[in-house]
């Protein structure tokens, strides 16, 4: 954890302006709390009522972002990431960055491979009718892309994709792999230098 | 990034050729190269330590053999 915190902005979903928020370089033990104190309730009510009328629920609400942490405390090869706003934590991202490129054109080079990423259960539109906070996954992939840049990765990132994230995916211009048998079959996404370069531009 | 400290580092000849043509093959500067080997010779050895074992499998899949790491 380098504690670098820089300012990005986030977009207020009621509004469509533009909000200023925090990008910590390191998931420190505030927003574990903040995660354990504020997501769990509301993603425990948004899951009750989504049980209730039989809509899919996200395919991280089982994640355990303590753990998690735990599980790479020390280790070199992780990074953590949180974005804040409004003294909430609205989202989280765990990368590794001892991953190699799968895609022909960069095979065995190594990549920001992203481990996790998740938004506040109340950005996310799968659990609520109206998400307060857009924009928190574009942010987290530009930490990606810039810390894969400052360790000389030029930019490739790489990831596996819950299915109800592979829009999201395909719209910042990832190269689908397809699915991963070693993954549970998800599908597996890359990012080119070139790629990068597009998306920055966006 | 946190701040960086610099050392010198003394290598023998057939071990800087070694890094340069892996600094080539990678698309990495040097330095770029031994702090990855860094992080991979740590995660390894905190996961040995904690009890795990690394296997290297042939490419046919026909062999499977545990790499001893120090």
């Amino acid at each position: 954890m380098n504690g670098d915190i820089s300012k990005v902005w986030l977009v207020d979903k009621k509004t469509g302006g533009l909000v200023e928020a925090s990008l910590y370089d390191g998931i420190t033990e505030a927003h574990l709390k903040d995660v354990e104190k504020s997501w769990m309730p509301k993603l425990r009510s948004e899951l009750q009522r989504l049980r209730a009328t039989g809509r899919p629920h996200p395919q991280s609400s089982h994640w355990n972002w303590r753990d998690k942490v735990e599980h790479m405390r020390g280790l070199l090869a992780y990074r953590g990431f949180a974005v804040v706003h409004e003294g909430h934590t609205q989202g989280l991202m765990l990368v590794k960055t001892t991953h190699p490129c799968r895609l022909p054109i960069q095979r065995g080079k190594p990549l920001v491979y992203v481990d996790y990423l998740e938004t506040a259960p109340w950005n996310q539109r799968e659990l609520v009718m109206q998400p307060q906070f857009g924009g928190i996954g574009l942010v987290m992939l530009a930490a990606a892309i810039t810390l894969s840049r400052e360790e000389g990765f030029a930019g490739r990132i790489g990831l596996h994709s819950l299915p109800q994230a592979v829009k999201f995916y395909e719209n910042c211009g990832m190269t689908n792999l397809g699915s991963d048998p070693s993954k549970q079959g998800l599908p597996y996404f890359e990012m080119t230098p070139e790629q990068v370069a597009a998306f920055l531009e966006k | 990034m946190g701040g960086k400290k610099t050392m010198t580092l003394n290598l023998t000849e057939p071990e800087m050729k070694v890094l340069e043509e892996l600094s080539l093959k990678k698309d990495l500067s040097k330095t770029a190269v031994i702090r990855q080997a860094l992080r991979l010779y740590q995660l390894v050895d905190v996961r040995l330590t904690e009890g795990g074992k690394l296997f290297i499998e042939s490419a046919d899949k026909n062999e499977k053999a545990e790499l001893m790491v120090l």
